[in-house]
Parts: structure tokens; C-alpha cells; sequence
């Protein structure tokens, strides 16, 4: 049977401080998405702040355990066991802080009227604790494995760019670098300031030069 | 509460008997549009999950929010307390019952490759539900709601018209499977040709007509 508890699932800490639980990849789901996040500690992060405007998905954040305060736009809703916020628009800031140490939320997506496709923000929060070991070998495979499934998404070939600059695949780096501009030039602007990029900036090809 | 959010709690949902389970409507409840998305609920012992296989090709993740439930998946059971998650693919045979008072669990299903749409399974049983408790007004209401979401579906007039049937209202259930006919003739006889549904209106000689 595919089961596991929220505890049994992986932990990737996040920098922003809350715990990501990958449920979605943990089982295969292929259909739409879904998440658990957990806390540190009471008063950590645990949802974090941000928008759908990008990925458009209409959300749910369930809390399974614990006491929550969710900061939806302008106002603030504490949230046990069994209550949930439902998101439709998908330019609402939203995020959660953890009121109590053992609070775990369920997070569901998807964009309405469309096939399901996996965010590629999956990989890059996959790839973070390699990063933070500096295994650069594994956080580049993390990012390749995406890309086998989305060729061109300049958000994935920015990151393995970054990964494969710090791991010395310098020729590498620049061709994926160089590919991210091609489909979205906003890129361009981002790894001039990127220090992940140090040791490339100066090499002819270096895009942003 | 600005537009765009809603929040809520599965206690406040009533919930609706549906295949020997209590179905707390929450895709119905919320108007989800992305997947999916419902809640069980039972007292020990009780069946949380009717049991079923997923022919639609729908993947479906049971997360338990409250109690503890045993699950059992094809030939396997498993025990799954509050935060177990339970992953099964479709067709794959899957059912769960309650083992502590007010366990809830949350279903959440899509299909692979396709954009959600909802057929309206969940409405139908809210609207039956209130059907058989005299709630005529409110069952009519969510009905309303189906015909609304789904304009072009045959089986949402079919299924308002076997409502009305049931509920003793002739002409307002004939009305309902004219226009299903007019979605679509070949499967609205094929069913009614058939189905006990509609056996208070069979002998009226519009249904004849329709069938013909």
C-alpha cells in the first residue's frame, strides 16, 4: 500500500524556515498537486509567503495538526485541526506562521481548466539540501530529471546553471545560462547579480557580461 | 473577509449520506475548481470510504485529519491515524472505515492529463440527500447549480429529471429529460428505458413520446 504518515515523509528545510514535505513525489501523483509543510518550532514559518500569479493555481491549505495563523492578503485567521482556507485568486499574498511546534498543513493546487503539470518549483526545493552540502553532483541531477519532462523551463535552466557554475561545470553553466535567456530575457538581469555565477562571470560566453 | 479566500471547517459541513458513508461536500461547499476534493466522515466502526475502484482513470490521496481509520487497498489493510496519507491509483480496489469517533479523512482525485471537471456526483448526492429528508426547496436549489455548471452534459438534466420524478413532480421531471434528449437522444433512452428512477413518470404518455 503507498501510505505514510506526515512525520515519515521528507524533510527539506527550507531557508525560509519551514519544513517542505514533498507528498507529491513521495507517491507520483501525477494529477494534481499537493504538499505538507511543517514548522521547526512555534512562531516558525510554515506556509510561505507568496503568490500563484505565475503558476495561477487555486489552493487549499488544510491543517492537519496543530494551531496556525494564516495571513491571507490584508487579514489573519488562526486555523486548528480540520479547518482549511481555500484561495481562488491567485494574486492573494498568502502564508501561514506555526502558533504550536507539532502544526502541519496540507496544501492542494492546481490551475482550474487545465491538465495538472509539476511545478517546477518541486525540483528546486528538491535540489536545496544538496545545494546547502554543496553535492553539487546531485542537486545538478535533481534539476536534469525536471528537465526531461520541461526541456525549456528557463526557471529550471537558470537554477541548473546556478548548480552547475558552483560545481565547476563552467561550460555547462553557461550553455544552460545562455538557454534561460533565450526563453525569458528577465534572466539576464537576475545573473548579473547572482553570486552563484562568481566564477563564470568573467568567461567570454557569460551571457550578461 | 475580502473576496478571493474562504476559510472553513469540515465540522461545519453537513454531512450527506451517500453509499453507506457520510460524504462531507466540501468541492460543492468551497466551488473547487482544480481537483477533486471531499471529506468523510464516521464514528468507530462506521464505513468512511464507500468502497470502489476509480474506472474515470482518477487518482486519489485520502489524507486521515482526524481519529484513525483502517484502510484497505486491493487485498492490503493498513491502520492509518491522524496525518497518514494514502495514495491510490485508479482502478485499484480501496475502501476505509472509522476506528475512533469523528474521524475524517479528505479525499483529494484528478485525472492524469486532463483539465478537472466535475460531474457532479457530489452535488447530485446533496441534492438527493435533501430529497428524501423533504427538503424540496434547497435539493431544487443545488440542482440548479448542476444545470448552471454544466449546460451541455446530458446526464445533469437526466439526473434533475429522475429527481423530480422521485420527489412526485411529473411535468417539471419531463421537462428535464426533453432537454436531456436534446443533449443527447441515444444515451438519455438508453438509460431511461430503464431505470427505477423514473418509474412514477413511465406511464405518462410524454415519456412514451420521449422514449420513441
Amino acid at each position: 500500500m503507498n501510505i505514510a504518515h506526515v512525520d515519515e515523509l521528507d524533510r527539506i528545510e527550507m531557508p525560509e524556515g519551514f519544513q517542505w514535505r514533498p507528498v507529491r513525489r513521495r507517491f507520483g501523483i501525477r494529477a494534481f498537486g499537493v504538499n505538507a509543510y511543517t514548522t521547526g518550532a512555534a512562531g516558525g514559518q510554515i506556509v510561505e509567503e507568496h503568490t500563484e500569479t505565475q503558476l495561477e493555481h487555486e489552493e487549499i491549505y488544510l491543517v492537519l495538526r496543530g494551531r496556525v495563523r494564516f495571513r491571507i492578503g490584508e487579514d489573519e485567521h488562526e486555523l486548528g485541526q480540520g479547518q482549511l482556507v481555500h484561495i481562488s485568486d491567485p494574486q492573494l499574498r498568502r502564508g501561514a506562521v506555526a502558533l504550536t511546534d507539532d502544526a502541519a498543513v496540507l496544501a492542494v493546487g492546481g490551475k482550474p481548466g487545465e491538465p495538472y503539470e509539476v511545478s517546477a518549483w518541486e525540483a528546486m526545493f528538491a535540489a536545496v539540501p544538496f545545494a546547502q552540502q554543496e553535492q553539487w553532483d546531485e542537486a545538478i541531477a535533481v534539476h536534469e530529471e525536471a528537465l526531461r519532462e520541461r526541456p525549456d523551463h528557463p526557471a529550471l535552466l537558470y537554477n541548473l546553471a546556478c548548480m552547475e557554475a558552483r560545481g565547476g561545470r563552467h561550460l555547462d553553466a553557461l550553455l544552460h545560462l545562455r538557454r534561460a535567456i533565450e526563453v525569458d530575457s528577465k534572466y539576464a538581469a537576475y545573473a548579473r547579480k547572482d553570486s552563484d555565477f562568481a566564477a563564470i562571470r568573467s568567461e567570454p560566453g557569460f551571457p550578461a557580461a | 473577509m475580502s473576496e478571493g479566500y474562504q476559510v472553513l471547517s469540515l465540522d461545519e459541513l453537513e454531512p450527506i449520506p451517500h453509499r453507506g458513508s457520510n460524504l462531507l461536500p466540501l468541492r460543492h461547499t468551497l466551488g473547487y475548481r482544480a481537483a477533486g476534493v471531499n471529506a468523510w466522515s464516521a464514528d468507530t466502526g462506521g464505513q468512511l470510504i464507500p468502497p470502489h475502484e476509480e474506472d474515470s482513470g482518477n487518482e486519489e490521496l485520502y489524507a486521515v485529519v482526524r481519529g484513525r481509520a483502517t484502510f484497505t487497498v486491493g487485498d492490503e489493510s493498513a491502520e492509518a491515524p491522524a496525518g497518514t496519507l494514502v495514495f491510490v491509483p485508479p482502478r485499484v480496489y480501496r475502501t476505509a472505515s472509522a476506528e475512533e469517533p469523528g474521524t475524517i479523512v479528505l479525499a483529494v482525485g484528478a485525472s492524469v492529463g486532463q483539465a478537472f471537471v466535475s460531474h457532479g456526483w457530489d452535488s447530485y448526492a446533496i441534492a438527493d440527500a435533501y430529497r428524501r429528508t423533504g427538503r424540496i426547496d434547497e435539493g431544487r436549489a443545488v440542482l440548479r447549480t448542476m444545470l448552471e455548471a454544466l449546460p451541455r452534459a446530458w446526464y445533469v438534466p437526466y439526473n434533475a429529471a429522475c429527481w423530480e420524478s422521485l420527489a412526485g413532480n411529473a411535468d417539471a421531471a419531463l421537462d428535464h429529460l426533453r432537454d436531456a434528449v436534446e443533449l443527447d437522444a441515444e444515451e438519455t433512452r438508453g438509460y431511461m428505458a430503464q431505470d427505477a428512477d423514473l418509474d412514477p413518470i413511465r406511464d405518462d404518455p410524454r415519456f412514451q413520446e420521449l422514449l420513441a
